[in-house]
């Protein structure tokens, strides 16, 4: 796991190594960038991302889902506590049209798992009014699989 | 001498304003500036931030974190953006960098339509910083044949590094500013060595900079980056990069 700078600033020794400054001042992150990185780093516990660097790219593009995707992923989480979440970014074939996939897999699925989608997707679709971007909650019915696979 | 790339690695790059307590700021404040920008960043969206103080106390580190909204104003294409919090500015450019020629306007223009909305008292911390994404052929790289800023690993310790952070933080004008440079490795980079090399100059005593003085900051806080970055990297970078003749 690599150590990015956010826990190295909260590594005890700093003060005593008169890097006291790195602390300060407070404040949050005024770069696109750090926080797309932050956001990966902290999903990649609760979600398996497939190729980050085309959600990286995404998301330069569409920063206002930023803000959502943490609220996606807990309200995924909410409703499929037993599922493995895969995000990945789905490119139409045919047409102009990208967007994020966060995709649940099951070991069994049964008659509630649509109406579970809609109730997690509704806690946080109105989020994406005005966003460009779009993340999908959705299903391939597949199994979990891969490293992280429950 | 100053290089310039046909291919520079910046991923992004941002200059941030952040006023003394003593400005005057209310909820009014965005809207007066997008007034003044609408032309060049017409379109709009609103952020929730998450900031994270950090108290050095007798008994340690407390941690507090606070919420704060933030506007944030784009340009048409969405490559650059001017962000507006409670006594924040920031004006960032994202890939592909339209080099300084082309951001530096664009700082002013946002720094001087603030001064038009507000009376600017003070200047607590003006920072400009440049991040970079630096991809190198092959999942296993000598890393001193492209960087002239990365971690010594003495020969009684394993040579293959699963990961690091190289942070060093140089000072500047005496002490008045301050550079702190970060290397580390890009997770999940699909087989490829990816690199971040941030570069960022700030000014480390709240107040000695004048506001009317904010910009020429910026000047020489843009060229002492430039000087940082050739000392981070070699000839083999400056030739995946292509300078310009």
């Amino acid at each position: 796991m690599l150590t990015l700078p956010r826990d190295l600033l909260q590594s005890f020794w700093l003060p005593l190594v008169g890097m006291a400054s790195l602390l300060e001042p407070p404040r949050g992150s005024e770069s696109v960038v750090i926080d797309i990185e932050e956001l990966i780093e902290r999903l990649a516990w609760k979600v398996r991302i497939e190729n980050p660097n085309s959600i990286r790219e995404y998301l330069l593009q569409f920063t206002g889902l930023l803000d959502v995707i943490p609220k996606a992923v807990d309200a995924a989480k909410k409703h499929f506590p037993e599922a493995q979440l895969i995000m990945d970014v789905y490119q139409d074939p045919e047409i102009d049209d990208r967007y994020l996939v966060l995709c649940i897999r099951l070991k069994d699925y049964d008659d509630s798992v649509i109406e579970r989608l809609e109730k997690a997707e509704a806690e946080f679709l109105n989020q994406l009014v005005n966003k460009g971007g779009w993340i999908q909650l959705t299903t391939d019915f597949r199994e979990p699989e891969g490293e992280g696979a429950l | 001498m100053v290089r310039k790339y046909v291919k520079p690695p910046i991923v992004e790059a941002v200059c941030e304003f952040r006023l003394t307590r003593e400005t005057r700021w209310d909820l009014t404040v965005p809207g007066l500036l997008y007034e003044e920008l609408k032309a060049s960043f017409p379109q709009k969206e609103q952020r929730m931030i998450q900031e994270v103080e950090l108290i050095q106390e007798p008994e340690g580190l407390k941690q507090q974190i606070r919420t704060s909204e933030r506007i944030i104003f784009f340009t048409e294409d969405k490559n650059m953006l001017v962000q507006v919090g409670p006594r924040l500015l920031a004006i960032n450019v994202l890939k592909p960098y339209p080099h300084w020629e082309g951001f530096k306007p664009r700082i002013e223009m946002a720094w001087e339509s603030l001064q038009t909305a507000i009376e600017v008292q003070g200047l607590e911390r003006i920072g400009l910083r440049y991040i970079n994404h630096i991809e190198l052929p092959g999942q296993s790289v000598e890393i001193a044949e492209y960087f002239e800023f990365y971690p010594h690993v003495g020969q009684r310790l394993p040579q293959q590094m699963s990961s690091f952070l190289v942070l060093a933080e140089f000072s500047y004008a005496d002490d008045r500013d301050r550079c702190r440079v970060q290397l580390a490795p890009i997770p999940g980079s699909g087989g490829k060595s990816s690199f971040m090399l941030d570069i960022d100059y700030f000014l480390a005593q709240p107040r000695a900079v004048k506001p009317e003085k904010a910009l020429d900051w910026v000047e020489e806080a843009h060229s002492r980056v430039e000087e940082v970055f050739e000392g981070c990297i070699t000839d083999k970078l400056r030739e995946m990069f292509e300078e310009m003749s």
